[in-house]
């Protein structure tokens, strides 16, 4: 069954350039991309579950609190959903993510790689 | 070895490249331009007679984050670091959007307010990032580069200008609202529509005319259509597809003469990425192709419209994440490049872009680059140094011809405003964009540091910067004591003018210098132009 992935935007920033290379790479390597777009939590949690989705890619274009406060609501409705996500991370904020059990791809990782990631996120399910 | 020697040698944009070029290669139309020399028609050598003998480029940073404090103590900073005009940063969240701090959009983001600018919601807070900072003295940009917001901030410029008793009509300094920052390049949440954001340039360039000659109405930054994919000769023919809409619909319009339109539009930016010598020659050639577009469509031949004035910001995306201190010398050749080209002014990319914007110290390092330049090097003792090489010349023969085509392509598209409404610059300019990843991860493109030579022995490790982490909190202090200080009925009267004037065909710039002399605030700005003209159904698919 084809995989299904939700991708959103963290922050009200209108950089699309990286989360659109990696839509086209999903979409490419047979994955489903449902777009969130510049949402807030509530609105990516309720995605996730109406969606049903294998796994949620966010664009961090902020603060790590905001993506923990995405990632706590999705998790209270779909717990154990893998999350991963991209752009501009800090290495210190990097390692606060995967702490949390997000993997992150910062820029300059190759797309493969992502596709790759993706995959294994979604093989257990 | 081998391997090197088999590959394929084209540029950045696939223009093929010969082992060695010679005499032959020069076109005689290329020829020509050069005979004209620097400064004279077409500028193939240079916008002006003595170049950098007579005047340095001027070093030009983007500055801000935080509270409208921590901008104006950064601006400060960089001024007296050497830097010869600032450029002010708005907050992302509240600035291109149109929201004030309580707006439920940011409060949900609350955190990330500031991050990438200063809050900014009215003249009030001009003020204080201004303050102690002397604006007749130093040349501004404002912010302002999303369209929607560009009317606001430079009416908040030009009153704190208009408190201090500064004539604005010697007030020098640049405006914005750029079509490929705001509809290409940085799509917002909620924007006005293409069409009143057109209406809003040619009224900016229209009261500029008439009240501030020394200010730069509008700049179109082709910048962030490079930085979303376009490559060199798009970049070209997308940046000229846009001067003509501004420029005919100031045409239609018929109250200011076109010598004086062109002038206002042409100052512009590019970027300058790491293929040197393809974007040595796409500046050089640019300057050709403005003053050959001016008099064919326009009649117009006028020096100082017809002399491209051209700002350089240096691709932040050809910053690494990785080993980021190899972007110094990125930034450097980057630099280097743009000067060649002949640029007017110039803003080098922080070493920590891919990160985080940048810390003091990135942003210290930008502009001693850019002193490096201009003080160790001779680079600034002859004019046009590069001017006749065969390869250079060949090269801008190319991009003119191709840029050209791209340009045409876009009018029968329906012209550049049709091709954002239509989302056919998005697929262009992102499909360039992921063949280029594409090529990169064949192992077609090495990036150092990133795709080879990986190891990293750095004692110094670059964490990014965090910035000010109080912005939301002490902008959500201020806007509730702004609303309980200032005449409510006044601010009232003037928004509801504002709305009148939005609907009407009056210039929209009196109106809204009205409105933030009477402490209208960002948000309550961006509800009236929501109401009157909705919202851009944006094409992005992703």
């Amino acid at each position: 069954m084809t995989k299904r992935i939700l991708l959103a935007k963290t922050a009200l920033d209108g950089h699309w350039r990286g989360l659109s290379m990696v839509a086209r790479a999903l979409r490419d390597a047979g994955f489903e991309v449902i777009m969130a777009g510049m949402a807030v939590d509530t609105e990516i949690a309720r995605a996730a579950v109406d969606e049903d989705v294998d796994l949620l890619g966010l664009n961090v274009g902020g603060r790590v609190e905001i993506v923990e406060r995405i990632v706590s609501a999705v998790r209270e409705q779909r717990p154990g959903l893998p999350v991963f996500a991209g752009g501009a991370i800090a290495p210190w904020m990097k390692k606060e993510l995967e702490r949390q059990g997000i993997e992150v791809y910062p820029p300059g990782s190759a797309l493969g790689e992502i596709v790759a990631a993706a995959q294994r996120l979604t093989a257990a399910g | 070895m081998s391997d090197h020697a088999a590959r394929e040698r084209k540029t950045v944009s696939g223009i093929d490249i010969a082992p060695l070029y010679t005499a032959d290669d020069v076109p005689p139309a290329i020829r020509e331009a050069l005979a004209a020399g620097p400064g004279r028609a077409p500028y193939l050598r240079g916008t002006y007679p003595g170049m950098y003998r007579e005047r340095p480029w001027r070093i030009f940073q983007l500055s801000g984050f935080g509270n409208p404090e921590d901008e104006c103590e950064r601006i400060k900073f960089l001024l007296s670091q050497g830097e010869h005009g600032f450029i002010m940063e708005h907050d992302r969240n509240t600035a291109d959007h149109l929201y004030d701090v309580d707006h439920p959009s940011v409060v949900a983001r609350r955190e990330d307010v500031g991050l990438t600018g200063a809050v900014i919601m009215g003249v009030r807070d001009f003020e204080t990032v201004l303050d102690g900072i002397p604006i007749d003295k130093t040349y501004s940009h404002a912010g302002g580069g999303v369209v929607q917001h560009a009317p606001f901030a430079l009416s908040c410029f030009w009153t704190v200008a208009k408190r201090r008793g500064l004539d604005l009509g010697k007030l020098a300094g640049t405006g914005q609202s750029d079509y490929f920052l705001t509809y290409l390049g940085c799509v917002t949440k909620q924007q006005i529509p293409t069409r009143p954001g057109l209406r809003f340039n040619a009224d900016i360039i229209e009261f500029c005319s008439a009240h501030l000659p020394r200010w730069v109405p509008v700049s179109i930054a082709a910048y962030n259509g490079a930085d979303t994919g376009l490559n060199a000769y798009e970049e070209l023919g997308a940046l000229f597809a846009n001067a003509v809409e501004y420029l005919d619909e100031v045409r239609r319009r018929g109250r200011v003469p076109m010598e004086v339109a062109a002038r206002g539009v042409g100052g512009i930016s590019f970027r300058v990425s790491m293929d040197l010598f393809e974007e040595i020659a796409k500046l050089r050639i640019s300057r050709k192709m403005w003053a050959d577009l001016l008099e064919n469509r326009y009649g117009v031949t006028d020096p100082r419209a017809a002399q491209l004035r051209i700002h350089v910001v240096t691709a932040g995306s050809s910053m690494t994440y990785a080993q980021p201190l190899n972007n110094i010398v990125r930034g450097t050749l980057m630099g280097l490049a743009a000067v060649l080209g002949g640029v007017q002014s110039l803003g080098v990319s922080g070493y920590d872009e891919a990160l985080s914007i940048p810390s003091e110290h990135a942003h210290q390092m930008s502009v001693r680059i850019q002193q490096i330049l201009q003080h160790e090097t001779n680079l600034t003792a002859v004019v046009d140094p590069l001017g006749g090489s065969f390869y250079l010349e060949k090269l801008g023969a190319e991009l003119e011809e191709r840029g050209w085509a791209f340009f045409e392509e876009i009018q029968q598209r329906g012209g550049f405003l049709a091709t954002l409404d239509s989302g056919w610059l998005h697929e262009v300019a992102h499909r360039n964009q992921f063949e280029l990843m594409q090529a990169r991860e064949a192992g077609g493109r090495i990036v150092v540091g990133e795709t080879d030579f990986t190891t990293d022995i750095s004692p110094h490790e670059v964490d990014g910067f965090k910035g000010s982490s109080d912005a939301w909190e002490r902008a959500m202090q201020r806007l509730e004591q702004l609303r309980r200080q200032r005449n409510g009925k006044a601010t009232a009267r003037a928004l509801r003018d504002l709305e009148q004037t939005c609907r009407g065909m009056d210039n929209l710039m009196p109106a809204m210098m009205a409105a933030v002399d009477a402490d209208a605030t960002l948000g309550e700005i961006g509800a009236v132009f929501r109401e009157v003209y909705g919202d851009w159904a944006t094409p992005i698919r992703a």
